[in-house]
């Protein structure tokens, strides 16, 4: 398992670079071929026992921030990649930039507010990385740098916290499956794309390439099981299995795949969980409409993803690394 | 033409559970395609081969909106969400065609007041589906989580105009399924009956890759103007002839279609109405920037009350919509 490490890199969305030299460094002697595409995927390649193509893919970028200017005061204005809610970032620990500055996301504090105020936007937070002028922020800091979550990642009986779990986990769960050294039943292609988070731009040109038969997107999604919110109303629930989605947005997950993973699962004794929820895209969607791929979506339940620190259930891990590595040596029927 | 559109808007299949529909339009089609391919999308694509080199490609897609079963509760009740445009008011007092049962909708609240604000403020989060089930175990045979469902089905023929779930966009592939029937193409022509249209243009978007045709003419409904406190923008009227569309919120037609498609109206005495939607979108978005790019637009069929269960067209508007793509695929001019 390569979460500690993967989650503890940073690589927001445009700025995958770091997280792609980690899992081609530790895979390249493993599979059968690897490349970099133009865009900046990282496609390795496993022989199968038939010519027909497996893809699986999971996004190595991150949820974070561009800097878009730097203020008279030293501070530097900031807009999401990716969907961030705005309440989740304060007094948080940022890096700012290729060389890593460290900063705090700051905004008006609490006591000078005459009640707890609405949902700040990202216009009235600011990063404060310890300087009085723009000048001095400019030897360091340029517009355009990309600002990522600070490296936090715990392991604790059984639960995984940090940033970046979405979708750190799934690139885990691939760079595991090609550690275990499975002979894949197709040609499998473990495909790990940039840009998911700010609109599926990695996966086009991915899919565009390997003109996949098959394509299992593996995910980190959203669980919402927290006790305020009643069962029914959750997404999944941490602790019972990976998840497979049926449908979500922009695309109805491939029936036949969806019925194999679950009958995979059955078979095996691996617990799992429908997604009850429908809403967010993967690159499901974008690999479907690309080559005309039937598509599926499985991922291991996550609790505040978004957010600077998320939470995943270390036995879900394993039951999605279990459910794929099995499927993975099966023909899809 | 009525017991055409009457089987196929009794066929239930929502977006990514087109299999029944599929069988249905190729069972139809017996006799009349030369050849036809399945494919790995779920898109139907037939063809008809003509007497002389260019290719014209008519879509319709055959998917409708639906839901997904999500979540059963220890009593028996489901939850769901939508597959494509429902609205939950579309529900309230209506039912749902699972697979295997039928399902009845309520809504909850606790107290009188409650519920008066649900119901204004209905969203997926307040309404479930009774099957009848006294336990979940009991549901979870019937609609297992992860079961698609679409509005209970029930055709209404009023004379001229008719009634049905799904009308979008059976209704539009009536119409192919006739021209393919009845046109002696000049060029070759493509029948593309295609998936996941309700959820994203899902089918469309590759559907026409390996075609390359000269043209392409998705047909679907369009919405209406002509009842009380219609829409003021736009002049959608049933019966007063298919509409040929100009634009939506998704795609601009191209020109050429919007062009020819007049001239061959005006040439054979076929009514027809100009449509400029204020929203929504066809799948001739997606075959417009298919590839290379191809010249698409799209003919509409203007409709009341769409993706209810009770979508309403006027049987002339259907048949003029056949006239006027029979003269234009069997006309002789060139394609470019």
């Amino acid at each position: 398992m390569y979460i500690k490490e993967l989650t503890n890199i940073d690589g927001v969305s445009g700025f995958e670079e770091k997280v792609r030299e980690f899992i081609k460094e530790k895979i390249q002697d493993k599979v059968d071929h690897i490349k970099e595409d133009t865009i900046g995927n990282l496609i390795a390649f496993k022989k199968g026992q038939t010519d027909k193509r497996l893809m699986l893919s999971a996004h190595m970028d991150e949820v974070g921030f561009i800097v878009s200017n730097i203020e008279e005061d030293g501070k530097l204005s900031i807009i999401p990649l990716g969907s961030i809610d705005p309440r989740t970032v304060f007094g948080k620990k940022v890096l700012v930039g290729e060389k890593q500055i460290p900063g705090v996301i700051g905004s008006k504090p609490i006591h000078l507010m005459d009640s707890l105020e609405k949902v700040t936007s990202f216009e009235n937070i600011k990063v404060d990385i310890g300087a009085t002028k723009k000048q001095e922020v400019e030897l360091k800091v340029k517009i355009g740098d990309s600002v990522s979550f600070a490296p936090n990642t715990m392991i604790h009986q059984g639960w995984i916290s940090g940033k970046a779990l979405d979708d750190r986990g799934g690139c885990s769960i691939l760079m595991d499956l090609i550690d275990l050294n499975i002979n894949p039943y197709y040609d499998t292609y473990f495909s790990f794309v940039v840009q998911e988070e700010t609109g599926l731009r990695g996966s086009g040109p991915a899919s565009f390439q390997i003109n996949p038969d098959f394509a299992i997107v593996i995910e980190t999604t959203t669980s919402g099981d927290n006790p305020e919110f009643p069962e029914d109303r959750r997404s999944t629930e941490l602790g019972k299995g990976p998840a497979i989605t049926p449908a979500h947005r922009g695309y109805v997950n491939d029936e036949k795949l969806f019925n194999f993973a679950v009958k995979i699962a059955l078979e095996n004794q691996i617990p799992y969980q429908i997604k009850r929820r429908t809403v967010g895209g993967t690159d499901a969607q974008r690999i479907a409409i690309t080559t005309g791929t039937p598509a599926l979506v499985i991922s291991i339940p996550s609790r505040y993803i978004h957010s600077p620190m998320s939470v995943l259930n270390i036995k879900d891990y394993e039951n999605t690394l279990k459910l794929l590595s099995i499927l993975i040596t099966k023909e899809v029927k | 033409m009525k017991e055409l559109i009457k089987k196929l808007t009794s066929v239930s299949s929502p977006s990514g559970r087109e299999e029944e529909i599929r069988n249905t339009i190729l069972e139809e089609l017996k006799g009349s395609i030369d050849g036809y391919e399945i494919d790995k999308l779920g898109n139907l694509i037939v063809w008809k081969k003509g007497k002389k080199e260019g290719k014209i490609l008519l879509d319709a897609h055959m998917d409708e909106v639906g839901v997904l079963a999500t979540y059963i509760d220890e009593r028996g009740f489901i939850r769901i969400e939508a597959i494509g445009g429902v609205s939950p008011y579309n529900l309230l007092g209506s039912s749902i065609s699972f697979p295997k049962v039928e399902g009845i909708v309520g809504i909850e609240g606790e107290t009188p007041e409650e519920l008066t604000k649900n119901i204004r403020n209905l969203d997926f989060d307040k309404i479930y589906v009774d099957i009848g089930a006294k336990s979940r175990e009991e549901a979870e045979k019937l609609v297992p989580p992860g079961t698609f469902g679409v509005y209970h089905y029930s055709f209404k023929d009023l004379g001229e105009r008719i009634v049905s779930k799904s009308l979008d966009d059976r209704i539009g592939c009536t119409i192919i399924i006739e021209v393919l029937k009845r046109a002696n193409p000049y060029y070759d022509l493509f029948g593309t009956f295609s998936t996941q249209e309700e959820i994203g243009l899902v089918g469309a978007s590759v559907v026409a890759f390996n075609i390359k045709p000269d043209l392409a003419i998705a047909i679907d409904v369009t919405s209406n103007s002509d009842t009380p406190k219609g829409s003021k923008r736009m002049s959608l009227e049933l019966g007063k002839g298919p509409t040929i569309k100009i634009k939506d919120r998704a795609s601009i037609s191209d020109r050429k279609v919007v062009e020819t498609l007049k001239k061959f109206a005006d040439k054979n005495n076929i009514p027809y109405q100009v449509e400029i939607l204020l929203y929504g979108g066809t799948d001739a978005a997606m075959l417009q920037r298919t590839g290379e790019g191809i010249i698409a637009g799209t003919l509409s069929i203007p409709t009341r009350y769409v993706h209810s269960p009770n979508e309403m067209v006027d049987m002339n508007d259907v048949e003029n919509a056949i006239k006027l793509l029979k003269a234009l695929v069997e006309s002789e001019e060139p394609l470019s």
